[in-house]
């Protein structure tokens, strides 16, 4: 909301510079946004905050640079502002204004009638004003109902009665089927809990938010009827939205105004009018105000305020403060019986009298210190740790972390159909949250160029209304840059595999790598990590349509099943002081023999006796049937005595005999 | 006796002129060995008269050990020369690029997330993680919004159905916790947010929120105070002061906007990081906490700011476009 300096100091005798009233404000909760200079004037931009409608006028700035600033003084105009701003007659209204029963949505109905109008131009001062503001005048009337808006909050319309046809506006809700035409020239149509301002016959306006075309003031009008109402905050935001009409008026009432501003709006009105063109309201005011609001009464203590503050706070200062702020007070035991200004719906509880309180006083004052009391074990535990542990490995592989968006169109490597979907996306290509985190990194090898790419990534993904942690990875290429001292070393599904095993690894989790079918990979080079996930080569179709190099690898890895499955516990094997044995066999298998069954062969032969065995070449050439081929494995054997070479030897042996029934032959 | 002088002078002058140290060991073989010359003539002992054999015995000694000095001497220039030869020949260069060991790069958001986490945990915070797709109730229900409040208006939400949305604040974790543990506890979390918000440099529909809250007895303002001061000097230096001014959210009661300055960045101005306040006594209340006992206080900021306030990056989208050429600059 913008203010013009001026219009400050028509409310506070202040000393004041607007920059400081700017600084005054901020740190009473009005930021300023900006402060700008139009055409020699300093003019506010004022942040008011969502549950602090009653800021929304200058009277409510005003109020809280008095409430704040005690060397500030009251002008007239506000005095006579906050008391009602009696003028003229009001008791023999020649209007009628009715709630109709059922439209609790309208709290208060009132209106003043005006005759012999020559609706023209706005004092040069209003429209000054309303254009620094950033408003354009349009008509005296008009003008006038913006004007006191900004000065008192309080949104009010003027109708033309001769178009009205009688004084007469009635507030009830709409009727199926009814329909009108706003002043910006929409047509809307109204169904249930719409409120709306009618004459005898049809609706003439959308309360609280939008004035009706075919009743609009115009330079013709002499006669008119000024309407100023309060509506229900809820009611009014509900209305807004589904009518998608947003005003200067729908902005106030959502935010609440303070419904005893009604008549003294309309009799400022009504002062402006008459200064402008002599032209004196016709007596009397018709005002419907069924059930006035009742206020809350509570209890604050001042030990409280300082309790929660952390700052001393005197009863006596809670007591200039809240004052100060409009609220009353009686003393009762240790503190005060609250009762807060109409204007003010969002005091409801002991502690939002305790904001006030340390508002006024100033959270400038409030000393630091750090909490005591029980203080728990700090940092991650549990499955975050074990995320943590993940994240360390995966970079200690040599690959690089990714983060990508969660939001994105689909993509051949997003697994799965059972997408989710954003309702109201923010573009077309953020419709759907990823399933995988294998797009996200597809894009992001392209990024780079697609090539001596090592990418990971730890992110959330969704389907079917369900979230997991996921681990991504993608390999394609030389893992170093290119150099004058090395051999090339270039990832394949093996150096993949030895990341992911690092990983499972640090969670102290062994699986077992087989066969897997995923669309997205290469059919035979892919494998199941456990039950875990997926990895292999891409698929060579999903390769071209990603654009990436045939020979790119990937993993997918559902990190929230892993780390729930880690444990912390280790058990210390003894470390034998004695040398071990190394023997080296070579047999020829064919090659539907899985290694994994090689191994799990051998180690099942040799039993506590192997350490460790490796394989270290793989043969089919020349000599080696076609179908088979060649596996060089080392066996490493250790007991807590020394090994002689046929002890040795023999448990050699014992490997051999066993992979002989896997239809192996020595070489 | 002669005999000794004859073959020490020919000793002598065979190690002067050898030229490597293959050559000198050769002559080390010819006298001083075992089966040396030199060492040869103790053998010659035996045939001598008794009173002449001790004078010869210790003169072949003496000679011996004069050899075996100057065998040590010209053995050890012999080396040094050798080496002076060799390291020549070894010579590299050594400005030549290095060799680098391949280690993965961190994110330079996951490096601020760390910073985040040893720092909160360091202060008793456990850490604690939230979905992203978040039940609309945890998201604003829990969290005190009053239904259709314009205070949602500044969070344009993405919806996935009726009951979920992505969540617009990580502050949604607090719900969560509540349902599950009594006070006193202190947890804090490091997550991303989703708002439908246009994009440009200092916006986008996704960012990274901390979100810290507390609830034990007697906490206070100034406890929040204290907590976000020491946090801020952690992540900004030991300079940085903290400012409070009110501002409304649904979930705190007193409820600020917290600003921290420090000589040192953004010339000295206060910039705000965040909201904060003590959490609201509707919230404890309706987690059946007494809030005449106990109080809590409630912190959360953008931790995409940190990085681009600490090393002056000026577009937030560069975050998630994962270009080598951004990420290499911090790791």
């Amino acid at each position: 909301m913008k203010l013009t300096e001026s219009m400050i100091r028509d409310m506070v005798k202040t000393e004041l510079s607007a920059e400081q009233i700017g600084d005054l404000l901020t740190m009473t909760g009005f930021e300023i946004e900006s402060i700008e200079f139009v055409d020699g004037e300093p003019v506010l931009d004022i942040n008011i905050m969502a549950n602090r409608g009653d800021g929304a006028s200058t009277l409510g700035i005003a109020r809280e640079i008095l409430a704040k600033s005690p060397e500030s003084r009251p002008t007239d105009l506000y005095e006579r502002l906050v008391s009602g701003y009696q003028l003229g007659d009001e008791r023999t209204p020649l209007a009628e204004v009715v709630v109709e029963s059922g439209s609790p949505d309208c709290t208060r109905f009132s209106a003043r009638r005006f005759k012999g109008i020559v609706n023209g131009d706005s004092p040069d001062w209003i429209q000054d004003r309303l254009r620094k503001v950033g408003q354009r005048p349009i008509s005296l009337l008009v003008d006038l109902t913006n004007y006191v808006m900004l000065e008192t909050g309080q949104p009010m319309h003027a109708y033309d009665i001769a178009k009205l046809g009688q004084p007469k506006l009635i507030a009830r809700q709409a009727r199926p089927g009814e329909t009108v035409r706003t002043l910006n020239g929409q047509d809307h149509k109204l169904g249930e809990g719409h409120l709306m301002i009618c004459d005898g016959k049809r609706p003439v306006g959308v309360a609280g938010v939008m004035g009706g075309e075919s009743t609009e003031v115009d330079a013709a009008t002499t006669d008119c009827l000024l309407e100023s109402a309060h509506f229900d905050h809820m009611a009014v935001r509900k209305t807004r939205k589904q009518l998608g009409l947003q005003t200067d008026a729908s902005y106030r009432f959502e935010r609440f105004v303070d419904p005893e501003g009604t008549v003294r709006s309309m009799n400022r009105f009504a002062d402006l009018l008459h200064q402008a063109t002599g032209v004196d309201p016709v007596a009397g005011i018709a005002d419907d105000y069924p059930t006035p609001p009742k206020r809350p009464t509570v209890k604050v203590r001042p030990s409280r305020c300082s309790r929660l503050l952390g700052m001393d706070v005197s009863s006596s200062e809670v007591e200039t403060y809240l004052t100060r702020l409009g609220v009353s007070l009686d003393p009762v035991g240790d503190g005060f019986q609250a009762t807060p200004p109409t204007w003010r719906i969002d005091l409801v509880r002991e502690d939002d009298f305790v904001e006030e309180v340390g508002r006024i006083h100033g959270y400038d004052k409030i000393p630091e210190a750090l909490p005591i009391g029980s203080t728990p074990v700090g940092g991650s535990h549990g499955a975050n740790l074990a995320q943590e542990i993940v994240l360390k490995t995966a970079l200690a592989c040599g690959f690089d972390q990714a983060i990508n968006h969660t939001m994105r169109d689909l993509h051949p490597l997003d697994g799965g159909s059972l997408r989710v979907k954003v309702l109201q996306p923010h573009s077309p290509e953020l419709a759907h949250l990823r399933g995988s985190l294998l797009p996200g990194l597809a894009d992001t090898a392209l990024k780079n160029g697609g090539e001596s790419v090592h990418f990971f990534e730890i992110g959330r993904v969704f389907s079917n209304g369900s979230e997991w942690t996921q681990l991504g990875m993608l390999s394609q290429g030389q893992f170093d840059p290119p150099s004058w001292n090395r051999s090339e070393d270039v990832a394949d599904f093996y150096t993949l595999k030895g990341a992911v095993e690092s990983v499972l690894k640090a969670l102290a989790i062994s699986v077992e790598f087989s066969v897997s079918k995923d669309p997205r990979l290469h059919p035979t080079r892919q494998a199941h990590v456990g039950k875990f996930g997926v990895m292999g080569q891409i698929h060579p179709a999903a390769a071209e349509e990603a654009g990436l190099a045939p020979d790119t690898f990937l993993a997918e890895i559902d990190l929230t099943a892993l780390v729930s499955e880690t444990s912390t516990e280790r058990h210390y094997r003894q470390v034998y002081r004695h040398p071990a044995a190394r023997r080296d066999i070579a047999v020829v298998v064919p090659k539907s023999v899985r290694y994994a069954d090689i191994e799990g062969t051998i180690a099942k032969a040799c039993g506590e006796l192997l350490e460790k065995h490796w394989l270290f070449d793989i043969y089919d050439g020349p000599g080696i049937d076609p179908g088979s081929q060649s596996l060089a494995i080392a066996l490493q054997f250790r007991k807590p005595s020394n090994f002689t070479d046929d002890e040795a030897n023999q448990v050699r042996d014992l490997a051999v005999r066993a992979l002989e029934a896997l239809g192996a032959k020595l070489r | 006796m002669e005999q000794i002088h004859v073959l020490e002078k020919a000793f002598e002058e065979a190690v002067q002129s050898a030229s490597s140290t293959y050559e000198l060991r050769q002559i080390e073989l010819k006298y001083l060995a075992k089966s040396g010359e030199l060492t040869g003539l103790m053998r010659g002992i035996a045939s001598l008269p008794p009173d002449e054999k001790p004078k010869f015995g210790a003169a072949v000694n003496e000679a011996r050990a004069r050899a075996q000095s100057a065998y040590d001497l010209r053995l050890a220039q012999l080396t040094e020369a050798e080496r002076s030869v060799r390291f020549e020949q070894d010579r590299i260069d050594v400005t030549l690029p290095s060799r680098m060991p391949r280690a993965g790069r961190e994110h330079v958001l996951q490096q601020t997330f760390n910073k985040i986490k040893r720092v909160m945990g360091s202060m008793g915070f456990v850490y604690f993680e939230g979905p992203e797709l978040e039940d609309f109730k945890y998201n604003f229900d829990a969290l005190n919004y009053p239904p259709d409040h314009p205070a949602m208006d500044a969070q344009d939400t993405f919806y996935v159905s009726d009951t979920q949305v992505m969540r617009t604040q990580c502050t949604a974790f607090q719900g969560r916790l509540f349902e599950q543990v009594k006070p006193p506890f202190r947890y804090f979390t490091v997550g991303r947010t989703f708002r439908n918000e246009t994009v440009d440099r200092t916006h986008s529909h996704t960012f990274h929120q901390i979100d810290v809250f507390m609830v034990d007895e007697g906490i206070s303002m100034a406890h929040l105070k204290g907590t976000l001061g020491a946090f801020a000097r952690q992540m900004f230096g030991e300079e940085v002061k903290v400012r409070f001014r009110p501002d409304f959210f649904p979930f705190v009661e007193p409820g600020v906007d917290y600003a921290i300055s420090t000589p040192k960045l953004f010339d000295g101005k206060w910039v705000e990081l965040g909201g904060a306040g003590l959490v609201h006594p509707n919230i404890l209340e309706r987690y059946g906490i007494d809030t005449e006992k106990y109080s809590g206080f409630a912190f959360g900021l953008g931790a995409d700011r940190i990085p681009m306030m600490a090393y002056g990056i000026d577009d937030l989208r560069l975050f998630l476009e994962n270009d080598k050429r951004f990420l290499e600059q911090f790791a």
